[in-house]
């Protein structure tokens, strides 16, 4: 019954924020929150850069997946290396889910992120053919919450199913449409239509 | 998706405001419960409309609390499986020596509450047999009309937590529940094909 804590690192630019978002995590069930330098390292790295400041990351192994804290003022930028980012006007216990995303190797986009770089293409364009036809009624109900930006969490407690059945239905999906992230096939959804078609 | 045959659930017992005053009961206890076992889906006593309507005002304060905190914070799909917002305190009878037989009982439960107050102990046996027999008691002080409305609440309860099971098979789900509905539920559950009844610490 006693499952491992899922182990997280934080940074932050300012020592105060760093602080904060320590005592935060470590609030949230199942979160450790442990020093970067750690063996084994975090599963997880939640790095907040400050408003305005450049990204500088801390050198990482592999394992170590990285959150990104991103102020409702940025422009949302999928850097290399970085597997989320976690918008600062989303809920504190919104935190503990995104973190747990990551972790399982999936990306993570706050929805009001995740619609900005939608609106801003600014993720590679899609111009995939879609076999609709071969969707299931599940798979059009996932792809079109998908493309409205909603985590993986959120759509699972929409349509009342496990989240490990809806990453099984996405991973599917990304297969079917050829692509890779969530963020390419939600550009298809919206490029195509196909969001409000299977809402 | 997932199309393994059984699913694995277990039925924990929560006290709650069912005398409508201050319980003894650690709730951090039970929010640290639900979070160890991790379930994947949790079918928590809440209508479907008032948890998709955010409103946690008529929710037991087991619910409001604990739950619904933890499965704002972790991975854990909360399933809302009561049918409608009456509760165990609602069947009271309002007058005669029914009712004071009732009030005898529900001091006993308070009792009981005191000495049980954490999950572990919540959902041991003794405590389980007390309750049970309790609350047996206290609705035999009902009237027909409630009995029977407890009961048809009760069987629209199980066959959502089904239906919950059947839309995603094959996954851990933790059903909490009321601790007066716990041996009713469990029995019921006990005899689904689909459904692997287990101890909460097995699950």
């Amino acid at each position: 019954m006693n499952q491992t804590l899922l182990t997280v690192s934080v940074g932050a630019y300012y020592p105060l924020d760093q602080m904060a978002l320590a005592a935060l995590i470590t609030e949230l069930p199942g979160l450790q929150v442990i020093p970067l330098a750690s063996d084994p390292p975090p599963r997880v790295l939640v790095w907040d850069p400050g408003q305005g400041e450049h990204v500088n990351l801390p050198r990482l192994v592999s394992e170590t997946k990285v959150l990104l804290l991103v102020g409702d003022m940025e422009s949302p930028t999928l850097s290399p290396g970085v597997a989320g980012l976690f918008s600062k006007d989303e809920l504190p216990e919104a935190l503990g889910v995104a973190i747990r995303q990551v972790a399982r190797g999936d990306q993570y986009l706050s929805p009001s992120l995740a619609l900005a770089l939608l609106e801003r293409g600014e993720a590679e364009a899609a111009s995939h053919e879609i076999d609709l036809p071969t969707l299931t009624d599940r798979e059009r109900q996932i792809f079109a919450l998908l493309a409205e930006g909603l985590s993986n969490k959120v759509i699972a407690s929409r349509l009342y199913l496990s989240v490990r059945t809806v990453e099984g239905h996405l991973a599917n999906l990304y297969t079917r449409l050829g692509v890779h992230s969530r963020t390419e096939a939600a550009l298809i959804a919206i490029q195509h239509g196909l969001a409000s078609k299977v809402r | 998706m997932n199309t393994a045959s059984r699913t694995r659930l277990a039925v924990l017992g929560t006290l709650s405001d069912l005398h409508r005053q201050p319980i003894a009961y650690d709730l951090n206890c039970l929010r640290a419960l639900v979070a160890d076992l991790a379930p994947d889906l949790l079918c928590a006593e809440i209508t479907r409309e008032a948890w998709e309507g955010g409103d946690l005002s008529a929710a037991a304060v087991e619910v409001r609390e604990a739950l619904a905190p933890v499965v704002a914070a972790t991975d854990i799909v909360l399933v809302p499986v009561l049918p409608t917002p009456t509760h165990y305190a609602d069947f009271t009878p309002a007058t005669g020596w029914r009712r004071d037989v009732a009030r005898a009982f529900n001091r006993a439960l308070r009792w009981g509450q005191r000495e049980a107050d954490r999950p572990e102990a919540v959902n041991g046996a003794i405590f389980g047999a007390f309750c049970h027999t309790l609350c047996a008691l206290t609705e035999m002080m009902w009237t027909a009309e409630d009995r029977a409305a407890w009961e048809a609440q009760n069987e629209t309860l199980a066959e959502n937590i089904v239906q919950a099971v059947r839309r995603d098979r094959g996954r851990r789900v933790l059903v909490a529940v009321q601790c007066q509905r716990k041996h009713w539920l469990a029995a019921r559950l006990r005899r689904r094909a689909d459904v692997e009844l287990v101890d909460y610490w097995e699950l």
